[in-house]
């Protein structure tokens, strides 16, 4: 920005995560627009049902953004609780990533929109769950199944003396953890994060089977009226690479901005 | 750009290399490979591993007559006609309503029985075309209930599932206001929901057809030559009866 050269980087400040997150929304704005004017170029059976294509593209990045900010307060919290000393906090946290990831994500969305609401319904909780929320429910818990193992590798990486040392001047273990661990952890997780948020935004094509009209379902709504997958296919493939691209460029650009001169 | 749309252009192309297999080849073979989806009650169905329902009884009735054995294969409905043009199986037979968009993919014989799209609701929901406004509807991806329902005026939104049967249960978990299908299946989903639902009007009219892939004209002339035998010496009103108490061949 306007820091003079000389100085030492700073660690990031609202202002500049603030700079970083509106670039990404504008480019993302602008990739949809791009989209859009492409779509519309390519011949039958793309450019008269283009319009579609971009509203699947929408929905499956609305689901990713959504689902992956709540799938990392997940991973946050049960990654801590995976590293407490304490057996109560370590336990639960040991059994959800167990259920979560010992189990396939389709299974988990159609159990989440099928089977939860009548379950909820027979202990007496009255819950409307349309598709939408029923993938963000699903995707963000599995999501945040893995998010937590890649907190506590984070965690654990941090050398145990770094610990040892704060708490002998006399911080409190959750000092310790805010003041001293976490700010390390979080910079060292920030790669296999965004490794996870990338295979979330893939994953959520799984949403097609509860008629989520994201753009899997788009695209197979589109090849079964005119049969011709291979057009349609090809297309659906592009736009997620483009997405995915996107989305690369401006973690790439997080990565650098939390990077501190290392020892 | 214009490089991509040329290689698009030139991938539709490679779509349809491979040669479907002629009568000849079929007879020679001895086995006639049929695709269904099996989730279609009581037309097509899978009941564990066991492929059962109206058009599976008369496909098998067909090959008999043709003096063939069978092979099924069971695919999702909207892969059917796709894997037709890729020869993964000689002819489908999955309640396909004959539209002018299907006849430009694939060949339709004559067709197998008459039928139209029945709106199906919980008791005291839309049973009118009119009644559809602003409401939501399930139906199944790929369909001609999805095209005929999104022509319906003001309509809300419509739901697309995988399979007819996940479109239905929709409807029944209140996820929806009503659901467009088959009127036989709806008659079927009425009964077997006792007092739950509820059938309103016909949408439209349809002809159902079997599909051989675009071009084969021999196995095409055979299976409609079978069609008519099986409808002339009461296989097919047999058949019928067994499953709906009526002659559903369209008049």
């Amino acid at each position: 920005m306007t820091a003079q050269r000389t100085a030492p980087r700073q660690p990031p400040g609202g202002v500049n995560l603030l700079v970083w997150l509106v670039g990404a929304a504008a480019a993302f704005l602008l990739l949809f627009f791009v989209i859009t004017l492409i779509l519309r170029r390519i011949p039958d059976p793309i450019g008269p049902r283009a319009d579609l294509f971009v509203q699947g593209a929408r929905m499956t990045l609305q689901l990713t953004l959504v689902s992956g900010l709540i799938g990392l307060v997940i991973g946050i919290l049960v990654g801590i609780a995976r590293t407490s000393a304490v057996w109560l906090v370590r336990a639960p946290a040991g059994l959800f990533v167990w259920l979560v990831r010992g189990t396939p994500l389709l299974v988990q969305i159609l159990f989440v929109y099928n089977a939860l609401p009548p379950l909820l319904q027979s202990v007496g909780i009255r819950l409307e769950l349309n598709e939408f929320w029923s993938a963000v429910i699903a995707l963000a818990l599995n999501v945040g199944a893995y998010n937590a193992e890649v907190i506590r590798a984070g965690i654990l990486a941090i050398p145990r003396g770094q610990g040892e040392a704060a708490r002998s001047l006399g911080l409190s273990g959750g000092q310790t953890m805010n003041t001293i661990i976490l700010p390390q952890a979080l910079r060292i997780v920030v790669p296999p994060l965004v490794n996870n948020l990338v295979a979330l935004l893939k994953d959520s094509s799984l949403a097609s089977s509860i008629a989520l009209l994201e753009l899997t379902l788009a695209g197979s709504r589109v090849s079964s009226e005119t049969f011709l997958p291979i057009p349609v296919l090809t297309t659906v493939a592009c736009v997620y690479l483009a997405l995915t691209t996107v989305m690369t460029l401006f973690t790439d650009q997080l990565e650098k901005r939390v990077k501190i001169a290392t020892r | 750009m214009k490089k991509a749309l040329l290689t698009l252009t030139a991938l539709t192309l490679l779509a349809s290399a491979a040669q479907a297999r002629t009568w000849d080849e079929i007879k020679k073979s001895g086995t006639v490979r049929i695709a269904t989806e099996g989730a279609f009650p009581p037309f097509n169905l899978l009941k564990g591993n066991q492929l059962t329902g109206f058009e599976v009884d008369l496909a098998n009735a067909l090959a008999k007559g043709m003096g063939l054995k069978v092979q099924w294969v069971t695919q999702p409905f909207d892969n059917l006609l796709i894997g037709l043009n890729q020869d993964r199986y000689d002819f489908v037979i999955a309640s396909h309503g004959i539209t002018p968009e299907r006849a430009r993919a694939v060949d339709f014989s004559n067709p197998h029985y008459c039928t139209g799209g029945s709106i199906v609701s919980r008791v005291g929901g839309p049973k009118t075309a009119a009644d559809l406004k602003g409401k939501t509807v399930a139906v199944q991806v790929g369909t001609t209930y999805l095209q005929n329902v999104q022509k319906v005026p003001g309509v809300g939104s419509v739901k697309t599932f995988p399979k007819d049967t996940d479109a239905q249960a929709a409807l029944l978990a209140g996820r929806t206001d009503a659901w467009v299908g088959d009127k036989f299946t709806g008659l079927d989903l009425v009964k077997a929901q006792k007092g739950k639902l509820v059938q309103g009007d016909l949408l439209f009219n349809e002809r159902i057809g079997m599909a051989v892939k675009k071009g084969n004209s021999s196995l095409l002339r055979e299976l409609n030559a079978a069609l008519t035998k099986a409808q002339q010496d009461g296989t097919y009103a047999k058949i019928s009866n067994q499953y709906f108490g009526q002659d559903i061949r369209c008049r």
